[in-house]
């Protein structure tokens, strides 16, 4: 027993390594201060420097956050509206079945299907309105379409976890069902919703192929700004770019894990 | 979810049936009215967002295209024919072979995922508490640290001059000069590395929650560890697993930065066709036909997975 | 339970707001703005700010890497996010046909008067009805001296070469077929079924090689071997002689099996948004003194018979540069296809798919 324990724990390690391989990779070329090639130059942070100045990295940063902020906020209203309506309420089973495929469609389809499907949605539409140019607004609304249901099924979760106890309490009591909802089972439901954003804000930030064929002119996202980058022949300030993407990650992954754990310990008591 | 009670028959009007539901006494109208309005906005989201542009979708893959690219309103069945291999040059093999490949990489993927996530999972399930929470963190960070960024850090990793290509010549399993990019094996690097969170994670919340009294029985009958295995533990993270595999079998078929960034141009996957479509080749028509046809595959993965007869899996 | 979880979601709703805020308050301040969607590398940022300063604007540039992808976007709803872009010659007809192009108005344009003869009513678009010639050059090889003792002077290395030898295929579609068509000896706009196919061959033949490293659009070429992880790529005169500039390593040639001679011009979308300082735009380039400093900048030929005593005298007498008669013989410029434009479109979905 022991050895295969060993075995496996090898070739876990060695998963990780692999894992880490690229990303320490960038990690080490972003401080290199050889512009072409992969020779070693020398240690340098010119390349986090400039990274600062450049217009064109910090507006793609800000349409990112922009982006991710306002589809989370739309979808997330809409998805807990739509995980309230569907699972606080009674339905005929095949009305169950349907409404649960239709919002299972955005998760499992493929992102590039739902893309293209998009853009030829939205060219109709600008060839009879003239609304719908690409670009931002055309963004919030294919990420929103697929975070609708991450944050729909998260609140759910959240849902089949509280159970209707206190509303029913709350009922009993002769609150009226606005407040109901308000004063309690929000409140209540506001960790899952919380998770649930968060989910679809990471989702929205780390979007590639939506936002690559919704995009416009001047609504370019971080991602989509290292993917051309990289087309056109990678910089060390993109490297520079991505580590600090990265170290933001690892903040936010430890910060993520410390609230879990805390709610978990709360939970408890 | 309390199913509704009937009303009390002696009520005078029989016309409104007042229900009782989570404690609230309402008409079985005003009920439907809510729920009506509770999911309206999403379901319209989803509808408008997702159902009408799949439809339009798939009516636009009946069209044509015109000499300069610009859609034209004449229904054919050409987009599909071409699919098949028809041609202007005569029948060739090119788009089968690229939806065969996809469907050929998706498998392989997911099977290396499986492999290296089962050890994987073992390994963390049995992590003390202390350390499990920074194991997790370090599988988590590749995680969500963006795809763009992974797929061309393995650029920089497999370049001629960095270790892994030199440690690999040494062992003599490649020539010096050979490029370990662009190619196939890069795609396989790439997409392995992307996709092995989505099955580690699913599988050791399954491992963790695993009875082992059942493997101790089975090895208790001297059932070989293949055996134990394949009866103890196998059946057991089923559920870990299928959701793993649904998620990196099927948007691995549909995955189109990876090849376009490790494969040169050489490993063209349906991702890749289709984007070309809709790209440079501006030809509306034939993507849609292409994307339609992905989705006939998506479909078809999913319903496989369902048959697959594993204890509540949803 | 303790609960303070409605100040969270009243937050999010805040940051929205904010957001919303600072992203239309980014708009008011902003002056007016002139979107230009051109090849990378192509406008001196010197020049960009002449122009901002001249008629307090704001110049924005988005680039694209080849005419396809340029057409593709503006097909599927740029032409109404652009003020001005930079098509190649051959493409101008299709852009012409499909409607996304508006007409100049030349009483706008007085500097329209100092382009070379050859550049007025070119071809592609008789009486400049639709564009003004921005600069033309040449498509040829470029490669790593270091690497290679002689200059190449033949398409060979990417065909039939050395295997050792890393290069990249051009990735614009009809400016490599017709590479690959001059190689084979046909015409660079053959439309024949079989020249065609027989180029096809030769290209995806070539992706098999073992030098064989992908395509490389516009300077991304350029860019590999400056890095070292290319040999020899293919690009267009002036990238190439940009880079030379700062690279003494460099080098390009016009191999002798012929290649493309191009002119791309300015042109104005249907509906871009601010056409009035699109053809001061315009006009501004078609100055002699400014065409001369954008040509001595991207190292491309000038169309502006005006600038020619202001450019360079070394570059004037390069004839990669400026193609003389001799020159002029191996090259030929590609040309609208029309109703066969798609047979190119099938050949390049094969060589990439294969």
């Amino acid at each position: 027993m022991r050895r295969s324990f060993s075995l496996l724990s090898l070739s876990a390690v060695a998963t990780f390594v692999f894992l880490y391989i690229p990303l320490l990779c960038v990690a080490a070329f972003s401080v290199n201060a050889s512009k072409f090639g992969l020779d070693w130059g020398g240690f340098t942070w010119d390349w986090y420097r400039k990274l600062i100045h450049n217009e064109v990295i910090l507006k793609a940063a800000f349409n990112t956050l922009f982006l991710g902020l306002v589809s989370t906020a739309i979808s997330t209203v809409l998805g807990t509206l739509l995980a309230i309506g569907i699972y606080r309420f009674p339905w005929r089973r095949k009305s169950l079945t349907r409404l649960e495929t239709l919002l299972h469609l955005p998760v499992v389809t493929p992102d590039i299907i739902f893309a293209v499907a998009l853009v030829i949605a939205f060219s109709v539409i600008r060839h009879f309105t003239g609304l719908f140019e690409l670009g931002m607004t055309s963004m919030i609304f294919g990420h929103i379409a697929f975070q609708i249901s991450f944050v729909a099924l998260t609140v759910k979760a959240r849902l089949a976890l509280i159970g209707t106890d206190i509303e029913e309490a709350a009922c009993d009591l002769y609150a009226s069902y606005p407040r109901v909802l308000t004063k309690v089972l929000l409140p209540m439901l506001a960790p899952g919703i919380m998770a649930g954003a968060m989910l679809a804000f990471t989702l929205s930030l780390d979007d590639f192929v939506i936002s690559f064929f919704t995009s416009g002119p001047k609504s370019t996202t971080l991602p989509l700004l290292i993917y051309a980058s990289v087309k056109r022949g990678v910089t060390p300030e993109i490297h520079a770019l991505s580590t600090i993407i990265m170290l933001l990650t690892i903040v936010c992954v430890i910060a993520l894990q410390k609230f879990t754990y805390q709610r978990q310990q709360q939970e408890k008591q | 979810m309390r199913e509704p009670h009937q009303s009390d028959p002696s009520r005078s009007k029989p016309k409104t049936k007042i229900i009782l539901h989570n404690g609230e006494m309402m008409s079985r109208g005003t009920m439907r009215l809510r729920q009506a309005l509770l999911i309206s906005p999403g379901m319209l989201a989803i509808i408008l967002l997702l159902v009408l542009p799949s439809l339009s979708l798939f009516v636009v893959s009946f069209l044509s295209r015109g000499d300069y690219g610009e859609l034209v309103m004449t229904f054919t069945w050409d987009n599909f024919k071409r699919l098949a291999g028809h041609g202007f040059f005569g029948w060739s093999a090119d788009n089968l072979v690229i939806i065969r490949r996809s469907i050929v990489m998706a498998f392989f993927t997911t099977l290396i995922c499986i492999v290296l996530s089962y050890p994987l999972a073992f390994f963390l399930a049995s992590r003390p508490q202390k350390t499990r929470m920074l194991w997790l963190t370090l599988l988590l960070v590749p995680f969500w640290t963006n795809l763009v960024i992974r797929t061309y850090a393995w650029l920089l990793a497999l370049a001629p001059e960095m270790p892994l290509a030199k440690v690999l010549s040494l062992l003599g399993i490649i020539d010096a000069d050979t490029p370990l990019y662009p190619g196939a094996f890069a795609v396989y690097l790439g997409m392995v590395s992307t996709f092995l969170p989505f099955v580690a994670l699913p599988l050791y919340t399954a491992v963790e929650k695993l009875d082992w009294s059942l493997v101790e029985a089975a090895q208790d009958l001297y059932a070989s560890r293949l055996r134990v295995f394949r009866t103890a533990i196998l059946p057991q993270t089923m559920p870990g697993l299928s959701v793993g595999v649904i998620l990196t079998f099927v948007p691995t078929m549909g995955m189109f930065v990876v090849p376009d960034m490790l494969g040169g141009s050489r490993t063209m996957l349906i991702g890749n066709l289709i984007q070309q479509q809709f790209g440079t080749s501006r030809d509306w028509p034939f993507g849609a036909a292409i994307s339609l046809v992905l989705m006939i595959l998506t479909l078809s993965a999913m319903l496989a997975m369902r048959r697959n007869p594993a204890p509540g899996v949803h | 339970m303790k609960t303070n979880q409605p100040n969270q979601s009243n937050s999010f709703k805040a940051l929205a707001l904010a957001g919303a805020f600072l992203a239309s308050a980014f708009h008011l301040c902003a002056k007016e703005e002139l979107n230009l969607y051109i090849w990378t590398e192509y406008l001196e940022p010197e020049l960009i700010k002449e122009f901002e300063t001249k008629y307090d604007c704001k110049v924005v540039e988005s680039n694209f890497e080849s005419n396809e992808e340029m057409l593709a976007k503006l097909q599927a709803g740029g032409s109404s996010q652009y003020d001005i872009v930079f098509p190649s010659d051959f493409i101008v007809p299709s852009m012409i046909k499909l409607g996304v192009l508006a007409q100049l108005d030349q009483s706008k344009l007085p500097e329209l008067k100092n382009l070379s003869p050859q550049f007025k009513s070119p071809s592609f678009d008789p009486g400049n009805k639709f564009s003004a010639a921005y600069q033309w050059g040449t498509v040829g090889l470029v490669y790593n001296k270091t690497v290679f003792k002689e200059p190449l002077d033949s398409w060979n290395v990417l065909f039939k070469g050395e295997d050792s030898v890393r290069f990249s295929m051009f990735d614009s579609e009809r400016e490599m077929i017709g590479v690959a068509l001059s190689y084979l000896g046909h015409p660079l706009n053959s439309v024949d079924k079989n020249q065609l196919k027989a180029a096809a061959d030769l290209m995806i033949a070539a992706k098999k090689r073992k030098g064989f490293k992908g395509f490389d659009a516009n300077v991304s070429g350029i860019g590999k071997i400056k890095g070292k992880t290319l040999d020899v790529s293919v690009s267009y005169s002036g990238n190439a002689f940009a880079a030379m500039a700062e690279d003494e390593n460099l080098g390009y040639s016009i191999p002798k099996e012929g290649s493309v001679v191009w002119c791309d011009s300015m042109c104005i979308p249907k509906d871009a948004p601010n056409k009035e300082l699109a053809h001061k735009f315009i006009n501004f380039i078609l100055t002699a003194k400014i065409g001369a400093q954008l040509s001595n900048f991207t190292m491309f030929a000038t169309p502006n018979a005006a600038s020619i005593p202001m450019i360079d005298e070394e570059t004037l007498k390069n004839p990669s540069v400026y193609p003389d008669e001799e020159a002029m013989k191996k090259l030929d410029f590609i040309k609208d296809a029309g109703p066969n434009t798609a047979l190119f479109g099938e050949v390049w979905k094969m060589v990439k798919s294969r």
